[in-house]
C-alpha cells in the first residue's frame, strides 16, 4: 500500500480550509502535538536535576547535605565496582542479544514454513512476552527451585542434584539469560517472521531456478533483505538488554557477590538501598551516555539500511 | 524461502526443532498454572499427579489485597494508556499529516523517551515526587508510565495514518466538512482497529511495568509485579501463592494478546515493521 | 462504532475506581478470630480496671492510629487483638502489612517525608542506628516514666534487660547499645542456635556438635543423608545484610572478632584481624563441605525450609526459624526438630550470641503520640504476651515472667532442647555489631564478600577481608565519633 505523504500545512490543493489565519495554520501542527510533549517531556525534566545532585552527598538517611563537586564522579572513576558494573552490563548484554537474535532467527526461519503447526505456534508463541519480566523470573525460580522445582525433578533424573542456577557465579549469567530469552526471544521471532513474510517471492524463485543452494540463497538473498528487520530487533533488545533491571533485580539483586551488578543494579543499591543518592548518580549518567550514543549510531545506520531496502525493491 | 520437495528428513527436524522450542516456551506457563492448584506440603514430593485444593486461591485473593493490587495496575495502565490515547493520537496526526519545522526531531526525541533507563528517572523522580506530593499517587504512576505508552502509541498510529491516502481527507474536505469533523467522523474510524490494538498492547507493556512502580509507589498503590515480590510468608515459603500471584498476573495480558494478533508487529516495532 | 469503544473504556475504568474505593478502605483491622472478645475478656481483666494513680485505657478514646507492620508472625499476632484493643481504648487501627523485602525502603520513606504518617511502626535494632540519629524516632523514655500515661500493671522490669537494653542508644557512633534513649519496644527477639534432627541424629548414632571442631566432623557425615540433594547444614547466604547477622555473627563474636573500633575518632573496621580471617575461613569451608549448592540465594525462609522438609540435617540459624518448622502440620520433620547451643571455637566457653528483635516505634512527626503510646504499651504489656507467646507463635518473648510461666515452658516442652539453649546463652545475648549509621551498607558489602569468597574470586580469605576492610573504612568515612 503506497504510504501518502503528509499534506503542507501551507501548500494545498483546496484552499478553502485554509483561509484562516497563517500563523495559527503554521502552528496547528506544534499545538497538536504540544500536549504529549509536555508530558513526556516533564518526566524528562528530573534528568537534568540528576546531573545536579550528582554534584552533592545528597541520601535519604540524613536530612542534611552539601556539594562536593565532583567527588561523586572521581570516586565512582576510581573505583573497581564502576568498571566493574560496566563490564557486566556489556557481558549480560552481549549475552542476550547475541543468543536471541541467532536463535530468534533460526526459529523464524523455521516457522516461516506454512503449515497448519506453524501457524498455531506463530500465535501461542507469543506468550512469554506478555509475561511481566518479574513474574517470568518468578516462574523460573519456582521451576529451577532446589527443592520443589520441576526442572530440578527433571535434571534429578538424570543424577544432577542441585545445580546452582542463579547462586553460583559460574551459573548466574547463565540464568539470568536464560530468562531474558524466555521471555524476548518471541519479540525477535514475530519481527523477523514478519520480515520474512513480506519478501517479494520472484528473487527466490529465480534463485531456485538458477540451482542456487539453500545456503547461497539465504547468505545473499535472505539475509540482505531482512537487514531493516533484523536491525529493528536489534536495537531495541541491545537497548533494552543494557538497562536490564527487573530480572536481575528479581532474580538476585546483582549477586551473587557482584556477579550481576550491572550499572542498573548497582545504581539502585547505592541509590535506593543505601540511599546514597549522589553516589549513585556516576552510574547512571554513564548508563544513559553508553545508551545514547550506541542507539545514535544504531538509528542512523538503520535509517541507511532502510534507505537501501527501500531502493532494492 | 522453502522448496516443496523437502527431504522427510528434513521437515521432521524442523518439526522436531520447533516442538523443542515451544516446549521450552510454554510449558513454565503450564507448570505454573498447575501448581497453583498444588498444596504446599504437597509441593515437595508430588510432581504431576496430587490432590488438588482451592486453598492458594483463598490464601492469596481473600487473605490478602491482591485484588486491590489487581485493579491498581489497571488503573494505573488503563489511566496510562488513556492520556496516551487522548494526547497521542493528536500528536500522530500532526507528524502524519503535516511538514513542519523540526518534526523528524521531535517525533525522534520522543521515540528516544522508549529508551531512556528507567533508573535515570525513577531516582530524581522519586525525590520530585515527594515534593510534589505524586509519590505513591496515581496520578504520580500514570505520569511517569507515559514514558512507557506515549512513544508506543504515537509512533504506530502515526503508521497508521501514514497509510491512509490523501484522497479520503481530500475528498471529504471539499465536501465541506471542517477538519476537526474529517478527523473524528472519518479517519478515527479508519485506523480504530490498529489503535485499539496498539492501545492494548501498549496497556500490556504499562502492565509489566516493575522498576517505576517499585520506587515510586507502594505504601498505597503496589502494583502486581511489585506485589509478586511478596509471596514468601515469614514462616515457609508458599509457593503455591506464589504462582497464584503470578498466574492471576499474566492471565489478562495473555488473554489480550490473543485479541490483538493482527496488529502485533507493527505495535511491536513501534510502526517501523508493517505485520 | 469508536464511541462503542469509548464507551466500554470509560465504563471499564469507572467500575475499576469505584472497585478500588471501596476495596481501599479494606485494611482496617477486620481479621481472623472472632472469638477474641471473650477470651480477652477473661485474660485482660487486670488492664480493664480502671487503676488509681489516674490512668485510664480510655484516655485517648476516639483517636486513629495508623502502624506499619512488617509481614511476620508478631504482626499476624498483633493483628488478631486489634479488636480488643479497640474495645478497650477507643482507639481506631488502620494498617498496612508489606513483607520484609520492601518494608524498610516504605518506613525509611515514609519518616523522611516528615508527615507524621504512620503513627508507630515496626523496626529491628539495627534500623534505630539510622532513624534515631535522623530525628524520627520519639523517645519513650518520658512515656514509661509518666504513671498518668503507663498502666501501673506494665512492670518495665520485667523485660530482659539484654533486649530492651538493645534498643537504648546513647546516639554515639562506636559507643555500645544499652543505655540512652528508649527508642522502641520489643515484641519479641531471637538469638542464635543450632537446630538439628534428631531421629536423623539417632539413626546416624551421632551426637549434636558442642564445638566448631566437632560440627566440622560431623559435615561428612551427614553428606547426603536423606537421598541425594540433601546436605549437612542450612545457613543464610544471600546478598544482604541478614546474612551476616545470625550464625555468622554469633560465631564472629565468639572467636573475639570486632567489626568496628574506635581509634581517635574515626571508625576502623576490624574485619581483616586475625581472629575474623581465621573464622571466617572455617565458615566458608563449612559452607563448601556441609552447605547447600545453592547457599548464596537462602534466606531464613529457605534455610528454614529445608531443615523441615528433611533436606537439611542442621540449621544454625534464629531460634525461632527451627522453632516455626516444628509446630505440628507445619513442615514434613515437624516434631522431630531439637535444639543445642551454638557451635563455640576451640579454647572458648562463652557464647556470645548476637541477636534481633523485632520492636515497634514511634513516629517523632506522629500527630497522635499519646494513643500511639496506649497501643505500643497493650501490645508489649505481659497479658498480651503471653497471650501472644502461648497462642500465636511469639517466640521468643522479650518478658522474663512471660518465659518462665508454666503456659509457656508447657508450649517448649514439644520443642526439646529449646528451653535449655536458652537459659544457656541469655546471659551473653546482645548486640554484637558496633552501632553506626552506615550498618546496612557495611554489612551488605559483608555478604557480598563472603558470596565472593565461596565463589573463589579470591585467592585468600586474607586478602578478601582486607579489600573488605577498605570498602568499610570508606563507607563510614564520614562518622564522626563523640
Amino acid at each position: 500500500m503506497a504510504k501518502s505523504k503528509p499534506v503542507a500545512a501551507e501548500v494545498t490543493q483546496d484552499n478553502s480550509l485554509y483561509n484562516k489565519k497563517p500563523w495559527l495554520t503554521r502552528a496547528r501542527p506544534y499545538l497538536i502535538i504540544a500536549p504529549s510533549l509536555l508530558i513526556t517531556i516533564g518526566i524528562l525534566v528530573p534528568f537534568v536535576s540528576a546531573i545536579f545532585y550528582s554534584l552533592t552527598n545528597y541520601s535519604f538517611r540524613s536530612p542534611n547535605w552539601k556539594f562536593i563537586g565532583l567527588d561523586n564522579w572521581i570516586n565512582a572513576l576510581t573505583s573497581p565496582e564502576y568498571w566493574h558494573a560496566i563490564w557486566v552490563t556489556i557481558q549480560y548484554a552481549a549475552a542476550t542479544t547475541i543468543s536471541e537474535m541467532l536463535l530468534g532467527l533460526g526459529i523464524a526461519i523455521l516457522l516461516s514454513r506454512e503449515t497448519r503447526f506453524t501457524k498455531i505456534l506463530r500465535v501461542v508463541l507469543i506468550f512469554p512476552l506478555m509475561i511481566a519480566p518479574v513474574i517470568a523470573t518468578l516462574i523460573w525460580q519456582l521451576m529451577t527451585n532446589n527443592s520443589v522445582g520441576i526442572i530440578e525433578k527433571f535434571l534429578n533424573l538424570f543424577n544432577i542434584y542441585n545445580f546452582t542456577w542463579s547462586s553460583s557465579p559460574k551459573t548466574a549469567l547463565f540464568t539470568a539469560a536464560l530468562i531474558d530469552f524466555w521471555v524476548y526471544a518471541p519479540f525477535v521471532i514475530v519481527l523477523i517472521l514478519a520480515g520474512i513474510q513480506s519478501l517479494p517471492k520472484s528473487p527466490f524463485e529465480a534463485s531456485r531456478i538458477d540451482g542456487g543452494s539453500a545456503w547461497f540463497t539465504f547468505k545473499n538473498l535472505t539475509l540482505p533483505m531482512l537487514k531493516p528487520f533484523l536491525y529493528i530487533a536489534l536495537i531495541f533488545r541491545l537497548m533494552a538488554a543494557m538497562q536490564e533491571f527487573a530480572i536481575i533485580f528479581a532474580l538476585t539483586k546483582g549477586g551473587p557477590g557482584d556477579t550481576l551488578m550491572n550499572l542498573s543494579v548497582t545504581a539502585y543499591n547505592t541509590g535506593f538501598a543505601f540511599m546514597k543518592f549522589g553516589k549513585s548518580l556516576p552510574y547512571i549518567l554513564t548508563l544513559w551516555l553508553i545508551i545514547n550514543i550506541i542507539s545514535k549510531r544504531l538509528v542512523a545506520n538503520w535509517q541507511k539500511v532502510m534507505k537501501q531496502a527501500s531502493g532494492n525493491s | 524461502m522453502f522448496s516443496e520437495n523437502q527431504s522427510l528428513l528434513s521437515r521432521l527436524i524442523q518439526n522436531l526443532l520447533l516442538i523443542i522450542y515451544s516446549i521450552f516456551a510454554l510449558f513454565p506457563l503450564f507448570w505454573m498454572a498447575l501448581i497453583t492448584f498444588k498444596s504446599d506440603l504437597q509441593m515437595f514430593n508430588t510432581t504431576f499427579f496430587f490432590t488438588p485444593t482451592l486453598e492458594n486461591y483463598k490464601a492469596v485473593l481473600i487473605g490478602t489485597d491482591y485484588i486491590k493490587t489487581f485493579i491498581d495496575n489497571v488503573i494505573v495502565s488503563g489511566g496510562a494508556v488513556l492520556v496516551s490515547v487522548l494526547a497521542g493520537v493528536p500528536a500522530a496526526y500532526a507528524l502524519a499529516r503535516f511538514n513542519f519545522k523540526y518534526k523528524e526531531d521531535l517525533a525522534f526525541t520522543i521515540l528516544s523517551f522508549k529508551f531512556a533507563p528507567e533508573i535515570l528517572v525513577i531516582l530524581p523522580l522519586f525525590m520530585i515526587y515527594q515534593k510534589l506530593h505524586l509519590y505513591d499517587t496515581y496520578l504520580g504512576l500514570i505520569w511517569v508510565y507515559q514514558l512507557i505508552t506515549m512513544p508506543l502509541l504515537i509512533w504506530v498510529v502515526r503508521g497508521y495514518f501514514e497509510d491512509i491516502s490523501v484522497e479520503v481527507e481530500q475528498a471529504a474536505e471539499l465536501d465541506g466538512y471542517p477538519w476537526y469533523s474529517v478527523f473524528w467522523k472519518i479517519l478515527l474510524p479508519l485506523i480504530k482497529p490498529g489503535l485499539v490494538a496498539s492501545a492494548l498492547l501498549a496497556f500490556i507493556f504499562a502492565w509489566n511495568s516493575f522498576t517505576f512502580s517499585l520506587q515510586l509507589s507502594g505504601f498505597n498503590i503496589q502494583t502486581v509485579t511489585v506485589a509478586s515480590l511478596r509471596y514468601i510468608a515469614s514462616d515457609t515459603v508458599h509457593y503455591g501463592q506464589m504462582a497464584v500471584a503470578a498466574t492471576i498476573a499474566a492471565l489478562p495480558e495473555v488473554i489480550l494478546a490473543l485479541l490483538i494478533q493482527k496488529h502485533l508487529v507493527r505495535g511491536l516495532s513501534f510502526g517501523a515493521v508493517k505485520g | 462504532m469508536k464511541r462503542h469503544w469509548q464507551k466500554i473504556i470509560t465504563l471499564t475504568l469507572a467500575i475499576a475506581m469505584i472497585l478500588s474505593l471501596a476495596a481501599c478502605g479494606g485494611s482496617t483491622a477486620t481479621t481472623a478470630a472472632p472469638a477474641a472478645t471473650t477470651t480477652a475478656a477473661a485474660a485482660g481483666g487486670g488492664e480493664t480496671s480502671a487503676a488509681a494513680a489516674g490512668f485510664d485505657w480510655k484516655q485517648q478514646d476516639g483517636s486513629k492510629l495508623r502502624v506499619m507492620f512488617n509481614q511476620h508472625p508478631y504482626a499476624e499476632a498483633i493483628i488478631q487483638k486489634i479488636p480488643d484493643f479497640t474495645a478497650l481504648t477507643g482507639i481506631e487501627v488502620e494498617y498496612s502489612l508489606t513483607p520484609e523485602e520492601n518494608y524498610f525502603d516504605k518506613v525509611t520513606t515514609a519518616l523522611n517525608s516528615k508527615s507524621g504518617d504512620p503513627d508507630i511502626f515496626m523496626t529491628g535494632a539495627y534500623q534505630v542506628w539510622e532513624y534515631a540519629p535522623a530525628g524520627y524516632v520519639e523517645d519513650l523514655s518520658t512515656y514509661i516514666n509518666d504513671a498518668g500515661k503507663t498502666s501501673p500493671d506494665y512492670d518495665f522490669a520485667d523485660f530482659y534487660p539484654g533486649i530492651v537494653g538493645s534498643l537504648q542508644w546513647d546516639l554515639v557512633a562506636g559507643h555500645k547499645t544499652g543505655s540512652g534513649p528508649q527508642w522502641a519496644l520489643p515484641l519479641g527477639f531471637e538469638m542464635y542456635s543450632l537446630a538439628y534432627n534428631k531421629s536423623v541424629f539417632a539413626d546416624l548414632g551421632l551426637t549434636p556438635p558442642k564445638t566448631m571442631e566437632e560440627l566440622k566432623a560431623l559435615l561428612p557425615k551427614l553428606k547426603e543423608f536423606n537421598g541425594p540433594g540433601s546436605y549437612a547444614l542450612a545457613i543464610r547466604g544471600s546478598r544482604n545484610w541478614a546474612t551476616i547477622h545470625p550464625g555468622y555473627m554469633t560465631t564472629f563474636a565468639s572467636y573475639g572478632a570486632q567489626d568496628f573500633v574506635v581509634e581517635g575518632n574515626k571508625l576502623v573496621s576490624k574485619v581483616n584481624s586475625p581472629e575474623s580471617v581465621a573464622m571466617t575461613d572455617e565458615w566458608v569451608q563449612m559452607i563448601k563441605d556441609g552447605g547447600a549448592p545453592s547457599w548464596s540465594s537462602y534466606t531464613w525462609y529457605q534455610a528454614g525450609a529445608d531443615l523441615g522438609a528433611g533436606k537439611a540435617a542442621m540449621l544454625y540459624d534464629a531460634d525461632c526459624n527451627g522453632y516455626f518448622q516444628n509446630v505440628e502440620g507445619a513442615s514434613q520433620e515437624a516434631g522431630d526438630i531439637a535444639w543445642v547451643p551454638a557451635p563455640l571455637p576451640e579454647g572458648k566457653s562463652d557464647i556470645f550470641s548476637n541477636m534481633w528483635t523485632w520492636a515497634i516505634a514511634m513516629n517523632s512527626s506522629s500527630k497522635n503520640k499519646d494513643a500511639a503510646w496506649m497501643f505500643m504499651q497493650y501490645f508489649t504489656s505481659k497479658e498480651y504476651t503471653q497471650w501472644a507467646s502461648v497462642n500465636a507463635k511469639v517466640v521468643d518473648p522479650a518478658r522474663k515472667s512471660v518465659f518462665e510461666s508454666a503456659d509457656f515452658q508447657a508450649v517448649l516442652d514439644k520443642a526439646e532442647g529449646f528451653a535449655a539453649t536458652f537459659d544457656a546463652q541469655i546471659a551473653n545475648t546482645g548486640i554484637q555489631f558496633t552501632p553506626q549509621p552506615h550498618f546496612f551498607e557495611t554489612t551488605t558489602e559483608w555478604a557480598a564478600t563472603l558470596q565472593d569468597i565461596v565463589g573463589g574470586k579470591y585467592k585468600s580469605t586474607q586478602e578478601a577481608m582486607d579489600a573488605l576492610k577498605k570498602k568499610m573504612d570508606e563507607i563510614v568515612s564520614d562518622v564522626e565519633v563523640g
